[in-house]
């Protein structure tokens, strides 16, 4: 890079961004409506062939899910069995994770957006599986056990359940777009000596406290005018206070209040087995398997993105529009998953529906 | 070089994205044992499609869930007929899982026909007749089985997995099961995994039948 046209070099850094996230959002709203409308036939050039690693993924998934099931049955009359079980739920839900769904690309996106930490991206995992595995036995517990509504019924709380997780997604990730947008756009306009000055004052961020001012005014240029100076996100130690834990939480339910239908057939099998118990434990195993799993890829984006802070913290204004614009494509990413899950939620899931 | 090392973070930020937008509802929760049948009529045209399709034990003990019955374990054909009534209405929606082309042209089908529902051995089996929406007589016919979206794995019997029934003494069948993916492992490897290569993800899974009928 040449000392001549730093802000050449900023520029060119930020279009790149802008252009991997858009190839990322329009990859992202391509599987999503792909799912929506499966059914377009076979592209003939493709040789069916599954490889790599989704093909040893999911021949282990197989294995795991399909023992658990003998495994319930053998319990019945073999008390020790239940360890294999739990060792079986365990590895499940951490490959089963490594597929598709479980809040990981909302996690991730949602972490990257935020400026969150590893750690708390730790956390967040951990929660959201925990809840997820909560909602399961709930779900459960009342549907089969309590009321013994037909699979049809517990399929429709479940699908109810999945919408308002979706909506919720799409929501939060609405948020994360207004107040990321209000970054961007800032760092977008705000001329480049004050991105110069921004790399100056940082560390006195208010990152996060004006976002409900973006949601009254709505307009850039008052948020502009109050914060001109401003450009990086809190601290660590100041997203542990009140408002950034609550603000996790959101995270947390939009993602945990929808449980994974892979839970939900391995309990009604133990209940109809006579184990609800054995049942109820292996879905929170699975749930720890998911978690770290889930934990594993929010720490790999939460330090890839401190990875490209840290590249374009020596440019000058610090690299500030390049990780606004990172922000935001993350928090689109965010919308966009919700929204996509919502319009296309019925390919996904409905089929335990049947 | 700074460049690049730079282009290399992005590169990884959004290789971390895309592995969790990954691959789209790529986790089978169903397994479906099938077996199909193609029907002819006497005069050579083929008029439909009859499945049986065994679901896995844990997705049947789901199915029968909430369903009343007179002895407890046993499930007659009766008890059962709501539930089947259900399955094949919500399987309308996948098409389902059945796409025929014909010369190369996509064919429908009608609404299914004599299905009901057999519990056997603790699997509940769905036995269902596709007709064709118009009987046709061609020179390939290609069958596919498969859930795009593989939250169903559909593996046809070991034994007979496909039957012609009443077909031209000419016509040839050939039966291709999907590919269990350890031969091309090298092949596809992680590209195929980031790429959008994958939004098609189920049809890896196809099983396909063709017949030829000269």
């Amino acid at each position: 890079m040449t000392s001549k046209s730093p802000f050449g070099f900023v520029r060119g850094l930020a279009i790149c961004a802008t252009a991997a996230g858009a190839i990322l959002i329009f990859d992202g709203a391509m599987h999503v409506l792909l799912a929506q409308t499966p059914f377009g036939g076979p592209r003939p050039s493709a040789e069916p062939q599954v490889g790599g690693i989704v093909g040893w993924l999911l021949a282990r998934q197989s294995e795991f899910y399909r023992e658990m099931s003998s495994t319930i049955r053998a319990a019945k009359s073999d008390g020790s069995a239940v360890w294999t079980l739990l060792a079986i739920s365990f590895a499940y839900g951490i490959f089963h994770a490594a597929g598709p769904g479980h809040g990981k690309a909302v996690i991730s996106s949602y972490l990257v957006a935020n400026q969150e930490t590893a750690r708390r991206g730790i956390v967040l995992s951990f929660a959201s599986a925990l809840m997820q595995s909560l909602v399961a036995v709930v779900i459960v517990a009342i549907c089969a056990w309590l009321l013994n509504a037909s699979a049809k019924t517990m399929c429709g709380a479940e699908k109810a359940i999945e919408i308002a997780s979706y909506a919720l997604i799409a929501a939060f990730g609405a948020r994360l777009v207004w107040t990321k947008g209000g970054g961007f756009m800032r760092a977008l306009q705000a001329p480049r000596p004050a991105l110069a000055m921004a790399s100056a004052g940082q560390g006195h961020g208010h990152g996060h406290d004006h976002h409900h001012h973006d949601h009254h005014h709505g307009t850039d240029q008052h948020v502009h005018d109050e914060h001109g100076g401003h450009s990086h996100g809190p601290e660590p130690s100041e997203l542990a206070g009140p408002g950034g834990w609550r603000r996790g939480f959101g995270a947390i339910f939009a993602v945990g209040i929808r449980p994974c239908s892979g839970a939900i057939l391995v309990l009604v099998f133990a209940l109809a087995q006579g184990l609800f118990w054995a049942g109820i434990a292996a879905t929170f195993v699975m749930g720890l398997g998911t978690a770290i799993t889930v934990a594993a890829i929010a720490v790999i984006a939460v330090s890839a993105k401190d990875l490209a802070r840290r590249m374009s913290a020596g440019t000058e204004g610090g690299g500030t529009l390049v990780m606004r614009g990172v922000e935001f494509g993350a928090a689109g990413l965010v919308l966009l998953f919700g929204v996509g899950l919502l319009f296309g939620y019925l390919a996904a899931e409905r089929v335990t529906c049947f | 070089m700074n460049i690049a090392r730079r282009l290399l973070g992005l590169l990884w930020l959004a290789g971390a994205l895309a592995l969790g937008a990954g691959t789209a509802q790529a986790h089978p929760h169903v397994w479906i044992t099938a077996t199909s049948e193609l029907i002819y009529a006497p005069d050579g045209a083929i008029t439909g499609v009859r499945h049986a399709w065994t679901f896995d034990d844990m997705f049947s003990t789901y199915a029968l869930q909430g369903i009343e019955t007179k002895t407890k374990g046993v499930y007659s054909r009766e008890e059962l007929s709501s539930l089947a009534q259900t399955n094949v209405e919500s399987l309308k929606e996948f098409k389902f899982f059945t796409f025929a082309k014909a010369d190369g042209k996509k064919e429908k089908f009608e609404e299914p026909v004599d299905y009901f529902l057999e519990y056997k051995d603790a699997a509940l089996t769905l036995h269902f007749t596709l007709p064709l929406k118009t009987p046709l007589k061609s020179r390939e016919l290609a069958l596919e089985v498969f859930d795009p979206a593989f939250f169903i794995d559909f593996k046809f019997a070991d034994k007979d997995p496909v039957r012609l029934v009443g077909a031209p003494a000419a016509c040839q069948m050939k039966f291709q099961r999907p590919n269990d993916g350890s031969a091309n492992a090298q092949k596809l490897g992680e590209q195929n995994f980031l790429s959008g290569e994958n939004s098609n993800f189920g049809m890896m899974f196809a099983n396909k039948i063709t017949v030829a009928c000269p």
